[in-house]
């Protein structure tokens, strides 16, 4: 008996460290590509592509970095792209958390004739993958003159059908005593809603402030069409013309693509539980 | 006196219920009903982006030409066997890795993010390292090269047909394996603690607990899963794009979503490329219907 229990002690040990090996092994073959990124793009091209590859760059090679910002024509294009980037995902951003969220309360809070329509049809957007419908915007923004601007880039991505659903499911649990207490206070719609309910939102606006502005900082589609000009180019239009163009400095390739990442990797670090978070996690579809 | 009182208040709550749902529901009519029944419409008429002249109504002929057009049916393979090459062992070892990190007691959350990490990159920066990790002298190669014991074989990532579709799986699967594996945590962690607590002392060990507990109650969660890779997948772009411009033969990795570019705009046949879409819209509207029934059911069994 004595014997038996200490046997299948030690499988459950064995057991565990397995578990551990098979883990840690996962990890670093999942990792290895972004510690190739970072590591390369601290070398010089020749060191890139040594077999076997020297995994630790001899020294920082700073031109990589330098080079990737003066760009192959030496006009610095790619800081005011990363800052097209910034500002059309921003905004984005911004502008899904407001309509969203006037949206969700809108049909969380308020009883009115067509509100189960209002939401179905919303709902059914969702069934409408953008790719299926990309060439007749793309038509409507070219007659609408929206063509190589902020306006084309930002517009289409406004309204969000995960986003009212995210927050129309989070404000359904708000107390209606809360909000019936400010009304008799005299306090007007518009103002219960931008100092009530709106600032007690925050988990629910941060996932999806976060959800949108990394689908349009990833958005390739619609840049591709509605761009033309190399001033409105996204970072993504921008490394897909710098593969196109100069496919020869590796080192160089991946500076950028380091300092591409960089705004996605601070906002993953320093709010990572929005990023992994239970309502952030069923938005697949949206991605 | 009162009662119509309470009443008026109720229709200027209903007044305030329609402005704050209006704008979203302008927004929606403007980019999402409007393109998508304009592109059924388009679909029967034959713009061309170029010509001045106005397009005629041609019927079915868009949909008929992509039915006899092998160009079509290779897109329709390539998307298909992206789709089926990726999501299943997305879903198999994704539902494997969130199983290991559920068995140990620390570090949870650090695997977990560690595994989720991929995902923050975008889609073109993924696609630009792997482009130089399956360079002929590349990581891929040395790493292929020392698990097949071999020396200085050229694996042609990047070149030959059957490769070249499994680098484009590569990339997909490394970006998102952590998101799912994120997902199946978040499932494994709501199956309550009572109910493995019941097997155990049932004398269930782990392997049975797993087989006979976890696995079933896993279910609805792998359908979703499934189905959410699925729809992902169908829709896949930036990688076959990125590494088409990059120099790898497109033919083999031109998925539906790139013919629709390339139809629409490098050959201007905006019919042709609408009848398209809405083939893709139609097999997707299935997949999404699908999807909110699954996860429809799935809320019902957390309760």
């Amino acid at each position: 008996m004595n014997a038996k229990k200490t046997k299948s002690w030690s499988l459950e040990k064995t057991f565990d460290v397995l578990m551990w090996v098979l883990l840690i092994a996962a990890c670093l073959l999942i990792v290895i590509p972004l510690i190739f990124m970072f590591t390369s793009s601290a070398m010089p091209a020749r060191d890139i592509l040594r077999m076997p590859y020297p995994w630790i760059p001899d020294g920082f090679h700073w031109p990589n970095f330098w080079n990737a910002l003066r760009g192959p024509e030496g006009d610095f294009i790619f800081i005011r792209n990363v800052l097209n980037s910034l500002i059309v995902s921003g905004t984005v951003a911004l502008f899904t958390v407001v309509f969203s969220s006037l949206a969700g309360y809108g049909l969380a809070k308020f009883k009115f004739k067509g509100r189960n329509l209002v939401f179905m049809l919303i709902m059914a957007t969702m069934m409408i993958p953008f790719e299926a419908i990309m060439i007749p915007l793309y038509m409507v923004a070219m007659r609408m003159g929206l063509q190589d601007t902020y306006t084309g880039l930002i517009l289409p991505f406004l309204a969000n059908a995960f986003g009212v659903f995210l927050m129309r499911q989070y404000l359904i649990t708000f107390p209606d005593e809360i909000l019936d207490a400010a009304r008799i206070d005299g306090a007007s719609e518009p103002r219960i809603f931008s100092t009530i309910v709106l600032p007690s939102s925050g988990p629910a606006v941060a996932t999806l402030a976060i959800l949108a502005f990394r689908s349009q900082w990833d958005s390739l589609l619609w840049p591709l069409l509605v761009v033309q000009s190399d001033e409105m180019k996204t970072i993504p239009l921008y490394i897909t013309k710098f593969m196109a163009e100069t496919h020869s400095d590796e080192g160089i390739m991946m500076a950028v693509a380091v300092m591409a990442s960089i705004p996605m990797i601070t906002l993953f670090l320093t709010l990572s539980k929005y990023f992994v978070s239970k309502e952030g996690l069923t938005s697949a579809t949206k991605g | 006196m009162r009662q119509s009182k309470g009443f008026s208040m109720e229709r200027k709550k209903a007044r305030w219920g329609w402005v704050f749902v209006t704008p979203s529901l302008l927004l929606f009519a403007a980019f999402s009903f409007y393109p998508i029944i304009n592109a059924f419409y388009e679909s029967f008429f034959n713009r061309n982006l170029l010509s001045l002249r106005p397009p005629s109504f041609v019927g079915w002929n868009n949909y008929t030409y992509l039915f006899n057009s092998r160009e079509f049916w290779l897109s329709v393979q390539n998307t298909l066997i992206f789709a089926a090459g990726t999501f299943i062992p997305l879903v198999v070892f994704s539902l494997a890795l969130a199983i290991l990190i559920m068995s140990i007691s620390r570090f949870r959350r650090f695997f977990q993010l560690a595994f989720y990490s991929p995902a923050v990159l975008s889609s073109v920066v993924a696609a630009m390292i792997w482009l130089l990790i399956f360079d002929p002298r590349g990581l891929a190669n040395q790493g292929a090269n020392s698990l097949f014991g071999t020396t200085g074989v050229n694996y042609n990532w990047l070149s030959t047909t059957g490769m070249l579709r499994l680098s484009t799986i590569i990339v997909y699967f490394w970006k998102y394996i952590g998101y799912f594996t994120v997902v199946f945590v978040s499932g494994i962690g709501s199956i309550p603690e009572t109910l493995n607590e019941a097997a155990l002392i049932d004398g269930a060990n782990r392997l049975k607990l797993f087989w006979y507990v976890t696995l079933p109650l896993l279910k609805p969660t792998t359908m979703l899963v499934s189905i959410m890779t699925m729809i992902q997948c169908l829709k896949t772009f930036s990688t076959q794009y990125l590494f088409s411009t990059a120099g790898a033969p497109t033919r083999p990795i031109n998925v539906i979503t790139l013919n629709i570019y390339n139809t629409a705009i490098k050959d201007y046949r905006i019919g042709r490329a609408t009848a398209m879409s809405i083939l893709l819209f139609i097999v997707m509207f299935a997949f999404t219907w699908l999807q909110l029934k699954v996860s429809r059911t799935e809320e019902v069994s957390h309760m």
